[in-house]
């Protein structure tokens, strides 16, 4: 849905209005060849370990999803509810494509899988996430990924 | 995503982003972006396609061999094939009209039976279990102020209450048979189940509560704007 038309009101006029950040450079970083890189998803689904607490509104935090985590401890736990649901419910790769990465992996076609994974509050100021990112590509480094695939909701 | 796929970048890191709105990674203009036509909340397309997800992934994860960025934002060719109402799908029966309770209890069956197909559920976020999601929210809509012991507020306690019950009818609607389409879920929930009007009648009662938290969280999150009656 993410043609403007498909949205229903008033998510529309708050998805395309939504106040987006500028940056005067784009960083361009280039890497081995798919086929040798470690990929690590990023989503912004805010996803939590069950028994753990919900994100906060506006947190500026990261969790980080160890790759083996049972599909049964994820929960999701996105502020806004105005956006489907039913899909995750039946199928955590529309959010989490842990499961479609390792398929890459097992034809060969990317290098390997993170240990860990990574997940955010969307809705929250990216300008509150500079310690966030920082953690995360601290853990990045430490398990020598390369790439990342960042996945909103 | 798009700010963030920045900041990582800007650290030694390759990244692309899928978008699901394209305007928005316009304006960002991170180094790789793949927009989908993916509904919000399935931005890797149809939940069980997995021939379709590989093909979202791949595109995006082509973008990191590419060398004329940046900026570069691709479009998904085709649209995930979830989107039109599945007229084959049939609607669990809710026979306790007006009665949460009895409603919920005559569903657990085929929330067992989700759990099962899916190896999972996606109910959790409460900390509560549904025998006793009857009792707490009637106590909210006799104005009380129940909690549970893992969660801050009664507002916070209510609004993952009502999460967690979309989430239990949600896997309900779909323990049989072929997928419904996301409206006929939503539509189902909203219009045919007396869980659908509780939420309904929890909003009213929060939206009149002196408890400012509740009233906030409870105009905003308990119901979503389209469903709203």
């Amino acid at each position: 849905m993410a043609r403007p038309e498909d949205i229903p009101q008033p998510t529309r006029d708050a998805v395309l209005n939504l106040p987006c950040p500028a940056f005067e450079t784009t960083p361009f970083v280039s890497g081995p060849p798919l086929s040798e890189r470690r990929i690590a998803i990023l989503t912004s689904a805010a996803l939590i370990k069950r028994g753990d607490q919900p994100f906060p509104f506006g947190s500026g935090e990261v969790r980080f999803l160890p790759a083996d985590i049972a599909p049964n401890d994820l929960l999701l736990s996105h502020v806004s509810i105005n956006f489907d649901r039913a899909g995750w419910q039946r199928d955590i790769n529309v959010v989490f494509p842990i499961d479609r990465l390792r398929d890459l992996v097992a034809t060969g076609e990317i290098g390997g899988v993170a240990d860990t994974h990574y997940t955010v509050m969307g809705s929250t100021d990216p300008a509150a996430m500079e310690a966030a990112v920082d953690q995360i590509a601290g853990q990045l480094k430490q398990e020598r990924i390369d790439s990342v695939l960042l996945t909103p909701v | 995503m798009c700010a963030l796929a920045h900041k990582l970048e800007e650290r030694g890191f390759s990244t692309v982003a899928i978008a699901s709105v394209r305007v928005q990674a316009e304006k960002t203009r991170p180094p790789r972006a793949l927009w989908t036509s993916a509904m919000l909340g399935r931005p890797v397309g149809e939940p069980g396609d997995p021939v379709f997800q590989l093909r979202i992934i791949r595109a995006a994860l082509a973008l990191l061999q590419r060398t004329d960025g940046p900026v570069i934002l691709e479009d998904f060719p085709d649209d995930p094939p979830g989107w039109p109402d599945n007229r084959d799908w049939v609607a669990p029966t809710t026979t306790s009209a007006g009665d949460f309770a009895g409603e919920l209890t005559a569903l657990l069956p085929q929330w067992q039976a989700a759990q099962v197909r899916f190896g999972r559920t996606s109910v959790g976020l409460s900390f509560q279990t549904p025998d006793t999601w009857p009792a707490f929210a009637e106590a909210v809509l006799a104005g009380g102020l129940p909690k549970v012991p893992q969660l801050d507020t009664t507002a916070l306690a209510v609004r993952f209450l009502c999460d967690d019950i979309k989430a239990l009818y949600g896997e309900v609607a779909q323990a049989a048979g072929s997928a419904p389409s996301a409206r006929q879920v939503d539509t189902w929930f909203w219009r045919q189940t007396a869980a659908g009007a509780l939420l309904q009648a929890l909003r009213r009662t929060a939206m009149v509560s002196e408890n400012n938290a509740l009233k906030t969280v409870g105009g905003r999150f308990f119901v979503p704007t389209p469903w709203v009656v």
